[in-house]
């Protein structure tokens, strides 16, 4: 393996990440190819689980997996499934054994608390501590890594996808971009090459099954529809196997075993599936109830004739699927195949079966997404990119109006980023609140769909009904995160409310999440606050010295004197304090100088910006231009030969 | 009721109805290719505010051209700010026709009547198709080579009709595939 020498000033690599339910994978780019780092775990993937020991520490992976058979209230698996989820949501008695934490307040109620007994975390929490450690490993190998893609499933709404963030920024992550897990798929087998296609993404992990349609037409990828099972994966073939291993074994009974020799049982399954994928047999020596030893042969198609059930189940979740998007198993333009329980020989068989034709499976199924998460990175942190990815909102976002339906102000697949204002009138006389409920879903009831925000707009001025004009604005940026904005139009008095979702956490909330993770006290809190003041100040005059030497001539006489003044006393506190001895004043100090050298640079970052739209409106024109040119050339000459040709 | 900014303007497109939708596209993915989030990742938050802005405006302009019956409202804006979109008085003798049909379309339902229901389906989509056609025409009428003022105000006239007639056929062919997946 070829190893990168230690540059100090080498730029601090994007990643791309694959938060998994079951593993967990962390990718970069390497000489144009996507490589995967070595996890603590020693290999690629890292097991999704955290252990919350005792003494306050905290153990992930591997080490983390042993626990959950010894102590499994403090052994946090699958924490993805419970992304975003509140206290009280019907799912959670469906996801599993954990006991959770009654909420101390309503805003404590919109994030479920696990019970560790004495203490308690959240699955945001949890995801921070594989993202943390990922980046630990990564950072041993990359030294400088930078900000991160992070894939989510396709049919993540706002709060799983603002609990995703929440992770990473609890981890220090900055998140350069979240992207449905298929789209990475299909971009790490170079699919937003071609100009149009509809693909299938057949995702078998260890857990869960996800079958997603894509659309894609020139560089767009449109989720046409989504399925699948949350309760189904390779661990369902081991429970299969290992079924008819505690059999032979003088179980009759299997379920009622003693746990140590179902697990046995499980991990010799586990082993006897991968052996499988490349033997038309196997023998597993096992233990005889009672004392004794026994030898055990299974067959290939033994083990296929167990799981075909399975198979089963995931053929009727992509039917289904298909059925939703309209289309037929021919209309297809590939399959991809990702999970590692896509390497069993018979699965690839049944999916080649199921839609007539061979799936894509040269990129290892488990590090494919992680792959296609790095090479989008890599492509953001670039200026001059090729391709540019433009993502759809996955569900649609509305407003509740009186009765209960759902006003749509942004229909699912529209692309992002997008905004969109819908008024509103007051209903009452002398109406001086109004009650706003913004949903995300495909139903036509607000209660049927996912509640993202219910708040009050107060101080409406006393007027007769229906003369006090609100509007709402609903923004949805490009990693389909959505902010809501509320004003008052009729007195000209503008009110502005800027709302959070009701779910999730706050900055504060955050902000304290992160300051109880740091066990070295305040110091090195603080430090940390120097260091990334550090980095986001020069990353602003770097941008402010480009963007001067671009288009100084769009800066206002005002601008010409402030904005270099802002600069000079902006670099002046860097260099000021390398090594200050109150890291976290001076970094306040930083942070309110960037503040001020951002807010001088607003009005000419707007002109700029004016500048690139009108460059890209007359690079459309001159181009069009030059094509119907180079048409009307090629008719012309061909009818110059024609006449030459036919010239005595 | 959405409200947005003039979208021709935005996307750098001359008002008219007949807009190839190839065109539309390409012009919205040049112009998020400017002002992509994505492609003003390393620079300053005031920079990132103003590119998320406007591909938000593009977007949001994108979606409202595609669409005839949201590109039928934004041009009677651009076209006639300030006249109020429900000016038009609503047509009675389109009313009663699509209460008649609503009442075939019951029928049908009733009787499980699949073929008829096919045939009510296919003259609601050539009916769309139909109204799309005079829509193109009047806009085009009103758009077109200085018409006079009574010429233009009886083009806009007509125009209205034909979206409050475009949207009935809509909202009734919406009824019939509700109903035909109930089959």
């Amino acid at each position: 393996m070829l190893l990168d020498i230690f540059d100090p000033k080498a730029p601090p690599r994007p990643v791309g990440i694959d938060l998994g339910t079951t593993h967990s994978v962390l990718a970069y780019v390497r000489d144009g190819r996507p490589a995967a780092v070595t996890t603590c775990d020693g290999g690629p993937l890292l097991p999704s689980v955290v252990h919350f020991a005792d003494h306050g520490q905290v153990i992930v992976g591997k080490s983390a997996q042993s626990y959950l058979e010894r102590e499994p209230e403090r052994t946090i698996a699958s924490a993805k499934r419970f992304m975003g989820r509140g206290w009280g949501d019907p799912q959670l008695a469906a996801l599993g054994t954990y006991r959770f934490l009654p909420p101390r307040s309503e805003a404590d109620a919109k994030v479920v608390h696990f019970d560790l007994g004495g203490a308690s975390t959240t699955a945001v929490e949890v995801s921070a501590e594989i993202l943390r450690s990922l980046v630990r490993s990564a950072g041993e190998q990359l030294r400088s890594v930078g900000g991160a893609v992070i894939t989510v499933p396709a049919y993540f709404d706002d709060a799983q996808r603002q609990a995703t963030r929440d992770a990473a920024r609890l981890a220090g992550i900055e998140v350069l971009r979240l992207i449905n897990e298929p789209t990475a798929a299909a971009l790490a087998y170079g699919l937003e090459s071609k100009t149009e296609g509809t693909f299938a993404v057949y995702d078998l992990g260890g857990g869960t099954f996800d079958i997603t349609l894509l659309h894609l037409e020139d560089g767009v990828f449109q989720v046409k529809s989504t399925g699948g099972d949350s309760a189904l994966g390779g661990d369902d073939m081991d429970r299969a196997l290992a079924e008819r291993l505690l059999r032979a074994m003088g179980f009759d009974a299997p379920e009622s075993a003693p746990r140590p020799v179902i697990a046995l049982a499980l991990g010799s399954a586990r082993d006897a599936k991968h052996r499988l994928t490349e033997s038309e047999s196997v023998s597993i020596e096992l233990p005889r109830r009672g004392g004794g030893e026994l030898t055990l042969t299974v067959e290939r198609s033994e083990f296929e004739s167990w799981i075909a059930p399975l198979l089963e189940r995931t053929g009727k979740a992509a039917r289904r699927a298909l059925r939703d998007a309209k289309l037929a198993a021919a209309d297809l333009d590939g399959v991809i195949l990702v999970g590692g329980a896509t390497r069993v020989p018979s699965v690839r068989r049944y999916v080649a079966e199921l839609f007539a034709r061979e799936p894509l499976a040269d990129i290892d199924p488990d590090l494919v997404v992680a792959y296609g998460a790095a090479l989008q990175a890599d492509q953001i942190g670039r200026d001059t990119a090729e391709t540019l990815l433009l993502d759809v909102l996955p569900l649609s976002l509305g407003i509740e109006t009186m009765g209960g339906a759902v006003d749509r102000i942004l229909p699912r697949n529209t692309t992002i980023p997008v905004g969109a204002k819908a008024t509103f009138t007051t209903y009452a006389d002398n109406q001086t609140g109004f009650e706003l409920h913004i949903v995300q879903g495909e139903r036509e009831l607000a209660r049927d769909c996912r509640s993202l925000a219910r708040f009050t707009l107060k101080g409406i001025p006393p007027l007769p009904a229906g003369q006090a004009r609100l509007e709402v604005s609903l923004n949805v940026d490009e990693n389909s995160l959505l902010q809501v904005h509320a004003r008052e139009l009729s007195t000209g008095l503008e009110q502005s409310v800027e709302v959070k979702p009701s779910y999730g956490l706050t900055d504060e909330q955050v902000e304290q999440m992160l300051e109880d993770a740091l066990d070295h006290g305040e110091e090195d809190f603080e430090r940390r606050r120097w260091a990334e003041a550090q980095v986001e100040a020069s990353r602003l005059l770097l941008a402010t010295d480009k963007a001067l030497a671009a288009d100084a001539d769009l800066l206002d006489a005002r601008e010409r004197q402030e904005i270099p003044e802002h600069v000079a006393r902006l670099r002046s506190a860097l260099d000021a304090g390398a090594e200050p001895r109150t890291p976290g004043a001076q970094a306040s100090r930083v942070q309110a100088l960037s503040q001020a050298l951002d807010d001088a640079t607003h009005a000419w970052a707007g002109r700029r910006m004016d500048r690139a739209f009108a460059g890209a409106l007359a690079g459309r024109d001159l181009r069009s231009v030059a094509d119907s040119v180079e048409h009307a050339r090629g008719v012309d000459s061909h009818l110059a030969e024609h006449q030459k040709g036919s010239a005595p | 009721m959405v409200r947005m900014a003039n979208p021709f303007e935005t996307l750098g497109l001359a008002p008219s109805f007949a807009i190839d939708p190839t065109r539309l596209e390409q012009r919205q993915r040049e112009l998020n290719r400017a002002v992509h989030p994505d492609r003003h990742a390393g620079k300053s938050s005031a920079e990132r505010r103003q590119a998320l802005s406007r591909a938000m405006d593009i977007n949001l302009a994108y979606r409202t051209l595609r669409d005839p019956a949201s590109r039928a409202v934004a041009l009677l804006e651009t076209i006639d700010a300030g006249a109020s979109e429900e000016a038009a008085s609503s047509d009675l003798s389109l009313l009663g026709e699509m209460l008649e049909q609503r009442e075939r379309l019951e029928e049908s339902r009733r009787e499980r009547d699949l073929n008829r229901l096919h045939e009510l389906a296919a003259g609601m989509a050539a009916r769309e198709q139909r109204v799309l056609g005079d829509l193109e025409r009047a806009f085009a009428g009103v758009l077109g080579a200085a018409p006079d003022a009574v010429e233009r105000a009886l083009g806009l006239q007509e125009a209205r009709r034909l979206l409050s007639e475009l949207r009935y056929v809509r909202r009734f062919s919406e009824e019939v595939s509700a109903i035909e997946d109930e089959f």
